[in-house]
């Protein structure tokens, strides 16, 4: 395939970002783990996408498992580990007034543990930076004595609702889908019930047996209008009501194409370049294209320079 | 000059699983969005050095014009069986493909001086 190269440039691309964009993580007082998840999503979702023969699939992508505790992992494990020694070793001390010191105790402690567990959780109480990080963090922070609280349970409910969002996405889609199909429909609603603690699972196994670019596209975007837009889901059906609708308003010849062109963005065979040169002899057309993605039949390739050679 | 950049690139497959990416960490709370448009950015640039840099391929592509359009110096071609010639000598083809381009780096300086 002429796509081989098509692997190492991605990878370049993806360390070359993630390595210029580090200090603008610092500057946003951004976890470097939050930079090592991105770039490992980033990394899945390419490998996912298939475009190219990626020979070393360092992670055999399992969406499932690696979404949640992603999430979980950088703040609560932290404060949990630590409180567990901070309340060993203060018992033998006051081992007599057990039920009060610890509280008491807890206060400073819990300020520090925060400020070396998370930067960002242990800033937003100070009144200066107050600012960029309200920004980063929706809900407001507790002061001090609360949280310690705050810290362990915001996290969670963050991961719930990302998946219940990207699940309630999806659900749409089938739903459309299935109407247009018909008979599994059933089946496959009910298959999908139990999946739907992992959503990411489902997400995951959506996009393994299409072309995942185009499901990329069309999962955040159209569901957000609250799925109105039926021409992406269920071409066949839809298709001939808006002829029927529109055949009287439109030129019927140019509105299939336009419906072609803009329902199925994704998955539509396309090139991505600049070009240097268009030029036109009556119907011939002649262009020189440079630095283009071409994105066809599924499988990305990669030019530096293309001559074009047209009838109109 | 971080503006000499083209974001038309997102939207291709290394692009849209970036966007995707950025999606989740936005919606998770991990990162603000103004943080994600820096990464989106460093993007755009990365991507066109890179390519500049490091993909010398050349290609020829022939097919049947249908549609051809030209707006705010962006040419868009939508080409019926296009037969796109690799380097290697194989032939990639496909019912149709469109072909969205931006004016050339280069010649985009030019005017600008």
């Amino acid at each position: 395939m002429s796509n081989k190269i098509v692997p190492s440039i991605y990878r370049t691309v993806i360390e070359d970002v993630i390595q210029a964009i580090k200090p603008e993580f610092d500057e946003y007082g951004v976890d470097e783990d939050v930079l090592a998840e991105l770039k490992r999503k980033w990394q899945e979702k390419v490998l996912a996408s298939r475009v190219a023969d990626f020979d070393a699939p360092q992670q055999p992508p399992p969406p499932q498992v690696p979404q949640l505790p992603q999430q979980h992992h950088p703040y609560p494990p932290h404060p949990m580990h630590m409180m567990q020694p901070h309340y060993a070793s203060h018992n033998p001390y006051g081992a007599v007034a057990a039920p009060g010191q610890p509280a008491v105790k807890a206060e400073p402690l819990d300020g520090r543990y925060m400020l070396t567990s998370g930067i960002p959780y242990a800033l937003p109480p100070l009144p200066g930076p107050s600012l960029t990080n309200g920004r980063q963090l929706p809900p407001p922070i507790p002061p001090h004595p609360g949280g310690q609280t705050g810290v362990l349970s915001f996290p969670r409910p963050p991961p719930p609702s990302a998946p219940v969002q990207t699940s309630a996405n999806t659900s749409p889609r089938p739903a459309q889908q299935t109407q247009a199909s018909g008979q599994p429909a059933q089946q496959q609603q009910q298959a999908r019930i139990p999946q739907v603690d992992g959503p990411s699972e489902f997400s995951g196994d959506e996009e393994t047996p299409s072309p995942p670019p185009s499901q990329g596209n069309f999962a955040p975007r159209p569901s957000h209008p609250s799925l109105p837009q039926p021409a992406p889901a269920a071409p066949p059906a839809p298709r001939d009501d808006s002829e029927a609708i529109n055949s009287e308003l439109d030129d019927s010849d140019t509105e299939g194409e336009e419906d072609a062109e803009e329902g199925t963005v994704g998955e539509t065979d396309i090139v991505f370049c600049t070009y240097d040169k268009v030029a036109r002899v009556k119907n011939k057309w002649k262009c020189i294209l440079k630095d283009g993605m071409i994105h066809i039949n599924g499988r990305d390739y990669l030019f530096a320079k293309c001559t074009g050679e047209f009838e109109w | 000059m971080a503006s000499a950049y083209y974001e038309f690139y997102r939207g291709s497959s290394i692009g849209m699983a970036l966007t995707d990416s950025l999606d989740e960490l936005i919606t998770s709370g991990a990162i603000t969005p103004q943080l994600a448009m820096k990464v989106l950015q460093q993007f755009d640039k990365s991507l066109a050095d890179t390519m500049v840099k490091q993909v010398k391929t050349k290609t020829t592509l022939k097919g049947h014009l249908h549609t051809y359009r030209l707006c705010d110096d962006v040419w868009t071609f939508i080409v019926k069986n296009p037969s796109f010639k690799m380097e290697s000598s194989d032939i990639v083809t496909a019912p149709r493909i469109k072909i969205i381009a931006c004016k050339n780096g280069d010649s985009l300086d030019g005017p600008k001086k």
